[in-house]
């Protein structure tokens, strides 16, 4: 028995390998085992390099009858094209378009969104109209008090002056003008008219406080209400988009469905010639290997494999 | 054939006091032309006033190491009635009047009298003599809750305490440079104002004169108006005329006469109220709850002063003023000042709207604005009504008129009579009636009929007579005086004929007439039989020759009083009429 020894050779002792080559040769020259071991040696040969070419074709695809049949390569390229996104533009009744593009370079899907020009007008008018109402919003509200304040007293002030001059003039018909006291600062009448006024003018500052701070509420809202219909155009533009997109989507699905079945009708087809031809080659290398078999087996020869033993021998000839 | 001699009976003569404003052709005989020293007495007849009676004492250290002799001139007068020689040394010459002869002790008690032949002395220094040389400025009467009462006065520059013995109660480190002092009694304590001099205020709590910004409560100093005058009314001390600000009346807080910042005081400008346009505040007046503020020739009424913070403006008086602070003086039922035409009361100046009809010295204008205007010193004025006179007195003309408030004349003005030489130079009337003077020598009391053991001359001169014919010739006969009291006077009858000033006199001397009252025997106790008494009143009557002829005649009497009353009930003239000229 041959076994792999460190010195690398293989055989039994003495001259062992070229022993058993000269043994080989002699025993493969013989004509009941060369024709068949020959003819077994091509038939599983050529099997396997019909195995060889079918993994080539299936890969790089072949040609049957004329008709170019892709190979795994070549379909993938083919899907890859046929599965490639498409841009699209969608363009809305009011004029704003969506417009979608790859990048030649990069590859990378960019989207372009414009709005027309009476849109863009619009929301610029709408942002600026937050940005003025943010601004207001965020402004030192006692400035906007004093303002209300003022606003206040000057609707007030002269009916004040009126009535201090009322006053003014019952205190001179009296002769009291000139009164100060200790309890009073100046005269009773004099004192209550003040506490009024000061009232009144407490009031109106407390009034002028709480304006300003609704205003300042009032702005923020109106700035957020501005500032999201600022974006409105944009978001009716999206909007008008998503029928577009879920066109596009559905153009997609139905390209990648395409190129899906294009690519299984291919690769089916390349299967199925695929399978045939490996079951083709198995034949042959079945054939082979059992010529093979049958020549280096010293077996009870059938008249059938004897028959076929002669055949071939006579085709190896 | 002999004609009948006329008799012209002057009842009452004088009765309706001086009148210098009419024609003594057309005047009234019941006028005077000259009513010196006198009153209208109960009766209604012209009567000799009262004199004073000093009550201060002199009390001088007398510096002598020789002794007073006989002769020894003191030179100079203080009519008190006595001085203590309490020390003898070198000093300075002074004068007291005395009749003491011989020579003075130290502690010796010198009795004055009358007599100015005293004796020589050349080396005198008074001291201790609060007044000095200085008269009287003002008296206060201070009453405290309790009913204690002390009497203070000023001069001297000094603030002065006593009647008897004079006592300076001037504060420590407080100069006094002027004696125009303004007294007020007000809630237990007595508060002295002068223009540009913190108030003083003295109580018996702190039992001295302080100054206002140390009494407990006080306001500060820069705050407390230096006011030239002051009441006490409803319950606060109202004060007015300060250096520079002529305008405006300040009040204290309420009881509170040293808070004039806190509490309910306060003040009131009054420059635009004055009817024409500017004044000057003189004097404050209360009565019936106005505040009435004089100016120099306008007035302005408040009403409802009680609550000072809401009175308000109740009249007007444009064209009448008050001349002088210390001439205002509350009747009860009005205030009467003196305006530059004259006495007024406000009442009917008020109801009259400053009417010339309105003044209470009609009879007497010309002479009285004339004082008014030759006054270079100060005004004096009192209300009596137990006496019932308000005496107006300018000082520096030693001039006092006496007005009878009892009634008024037809054109409503009031019965006057004139105090020349008058020394008094303040006046107050205590709550019982007593009346104070302010003199030279200290403290006196209106009383008796002597100015301090001095007789002094009663005169009465009629208005120029013309017994209902000016036209004709009348010829004097008999003169009839009739006096009440005049006790051991001497009397001059005077006459002169066609205005004339150069007068006959006759004279005749009152009998002693002491009277003699029950139980108390005209020729001495016990004595028998308990027989004669007499009334109260002695009344002389005199028939006295004249002589000479005129168309007019003006009749006068004159006469000494010397502790006694004199009154003069009526003068009979007995004329012969005579042909026309």
């Amino acid at each position: 028995m041959a076994v792999a020894t460190d010195e690398g050779t293989i055989g039994g002792g003495g001259n062992g390998f070229f022993d058993f080559l000269g043994g080989l040769a002699d025993y493969a020259s013989q004509p009941g085992v060369l024709l068949p071991g020959i003819l077994g040696g091509l038939l599983t040969g050529g099997a396997y390099e019909d195995l060889s070419d079918i993994g080539r074709q299936a890969i790089l695809g072949t040609t049957v009858d004329g008709v170019r049949i892709p190979g795994a390569m070549e379909l993938a390229e083919t899907q890859l094209e046929q599965t490639q996104f498409r841009p699209f533009t969608v363009t809305t009744a009011t004029g704003a378009g969506f417009g979608t593009r790859v990048d030649p370079v990069t590859g990378e899907v960019k989207t372009t969104m414009g709005l027309s020009p009476e849109e863009q007008a619009m929301q610029r008018q709408l942002l600026e109209g937050a940005s003025g109402f943010f601004t207001g919003a965020t402004t030192d509200p006692s400035v906007r008090e004093q303002e209300l304040y003022e606003q206040i007293r000057a609707t007030t002030s002269p009916q004040e002056r009126r009535e201090r001059l009322g006053l003014e003039e019952r205190l001179a018909a009296q002769g009291r003008l000139g009164v100060r006291t200790a309890q009073f600062g100046g005269t009773p009448e004099q004192l209550a008219m003040e506490q009024a006024q000061q009232t009144a003018m407490a009031q109106a500052r407390l009034g002028a406080a709480q304006q300003a701070r609704q205003e300042q509420l009032q702005q923020s809202q109106l700035g957020q209400q501005f500032l999201g219909m600022g974006y409105v155009p944009q978001q009716q533009l999206l909007a008008a988009t998503q029928p577009s997109q879920q066109l596009a989507a559905l153009q997609q699905q139905a390209q990648l469905e395409g190129a899906g079945l294009f690519g299984e009708a291919a690769m089916s087809g390349l299967e199925a010639r695929l399978i045939a031809e490996q079951a083709r080659a198995n034949l042959m290398g079945q054939i082979g290997t059992g010529l093979l078999s049958g020549a280096f087996t010293p077996t009870q020869t059938s008249p059938v494999e004897s028959a076929i033993g002669d055949f071939i021998r006579g085709i190896g000839g | 054939m002999a004609q009948e001699l006329r008799s012209i009976n002057l009842v009452a003569p004088a009765f309706k006091g001086i009148n210098t404003e009419d024609s003594p052709l057309a005047q009234d005989p019941s006028f005077a032309e000259i009513a010196d020293n006198a009153v209208i007495d109960k009766r209604g007849r012209i009567a000799a006033r009262k004199g004073y009676d000093l009550l201060t004492n002199e009390t001088i250290t007398v510096s002598d190491t020789t002794g007073f002799t006989v002769n020894e001139t003191i030179v100079g007068s203080r009519s008190s009635a006595s001085a203590t020689v309490k020390a003898v040394t070198n000093g300075t010459q002074i004068s007291i009047e005395t009749s003491r002869a011989g020579i003075f002790s130290a502690g010796e008690t010198i009795t004055g009298g009358t007599s100015e032949t005293t004796a020589a002395f050349t080396s005198v220094a008074p001291t201790g003599f609060a007044l000095g040389s200085s008269a009287i400025r003002a008296i206060k009467e201070f009453r405290d809750n309790a009913g204690n009462s002390k009497i203070f006065s000023v001069g001297n520059n000094k603030i002065i305490s006593g009647t008897t013995t004079l006592v300076d109660e001037t504060p420590g480190s407080y100069t006094i440079t002027a004696d125009n002092w303004k007294m007020v009694d007000f809630n237990d304590s007595i508060y002295f104002f002068q223009r540009t001099y913190e108030p003083l205020v003295y109580s018996n709590t702190s039992g001295a004169v302080e100054k206002m910004s140390a009494v407990n409560g006080a306001s500060l100093v820069a705050d407390i108006p230096k006011a030239n005058e002051v009441i006490a009314a409803y319950g606060r001390l109202w004060c007015a005329d300060l250096l520079g600000d002529k305008s405006t009346v300040y009040w204290s807080d309420l009881l509170i006469g040293q808070n004039w910042t806190g509490g309910t005081s306060g003040s009131i400008d009054i420059s635009k109220v004055w009817p024409d346009g500017y004044d000057e505040i003189v004097s404050l007046a209360a009565h019936n709850g106005l505040l009435i503020i004089f100016g120099q020739h306008s007035i302005v009424v408040y009403q409802g002063a009680e609550a000072p913070a809401t009175m308000s403006l109740s009249d007007t008086v444009a064209g009448v003023g008050c001349v002088d602070r210390d001439t205002v003086q509350q009747t009860g039922t009005d205030v009467v000042f003196l305006s530059h035409t004259g006495l007024r009361s406000f009442g009917r100046t008020i109801q009259e709207k400053s009417m010339p009809i309105s003044t209470l010295s009609r009879t007497i204008t010309k002479d009285i604005i004339g004082l008014i205007q030759g006054e270079t010193e100060f005004f004096r004025s009192i209300y009596s009504p137990e006496e019932n006179f308000y005496l107006l007195t300018f000082v520096g003309q030693e001039t006092t008129f006496c007005f009878d408030i009892r009634g008024t004349l037809e054109d409503g003005s009031f019965r006057v009579t004139r105090w020349p030489g008058s020394v008094f130079t303040a006046y107050e009337r205590l709550t019982d009636g007593t009346l104070y003077a302010g003199t030279q020598y200290g403290i006196a009391e209106y009383k008796t009929y002597s100015d301090n053991g001095t007789r002094y001359r009663f005169k009465y001169f009629s208005p120029s007579l013309t017994f209902g014919d000016a036209s004709r010739l009348k010829i004097l006969k008999k003169i009839k005086p009739t006096l009440v009291g005049a006790n051991s006077a001497t009397v001059f009858m005077k006459f002169a004929y066609d205005f004339g000033t150069s007068y006959r006199t006759t004279e005749f001397t009152v009998g002693n007439q002491n009277p003699a009252f029950y139980n108390v025997n005209e020729f001495g106790e016990n004595s028998n039989p308990l027989s004669e008494f007499t009334g109260g009143e002695l009344t002389n009557q005199r028939s006295l020759n004249a002589v000479g002829s005129g168309t007019t005649v003006v009749v006068g009497l004159e006469a000494d009083i010397n502790g006694f009353a004199l009154s003069l009930q009526e003068i009979n003239l007995l004329a012969l009429i005579g042909k026309m000229v």
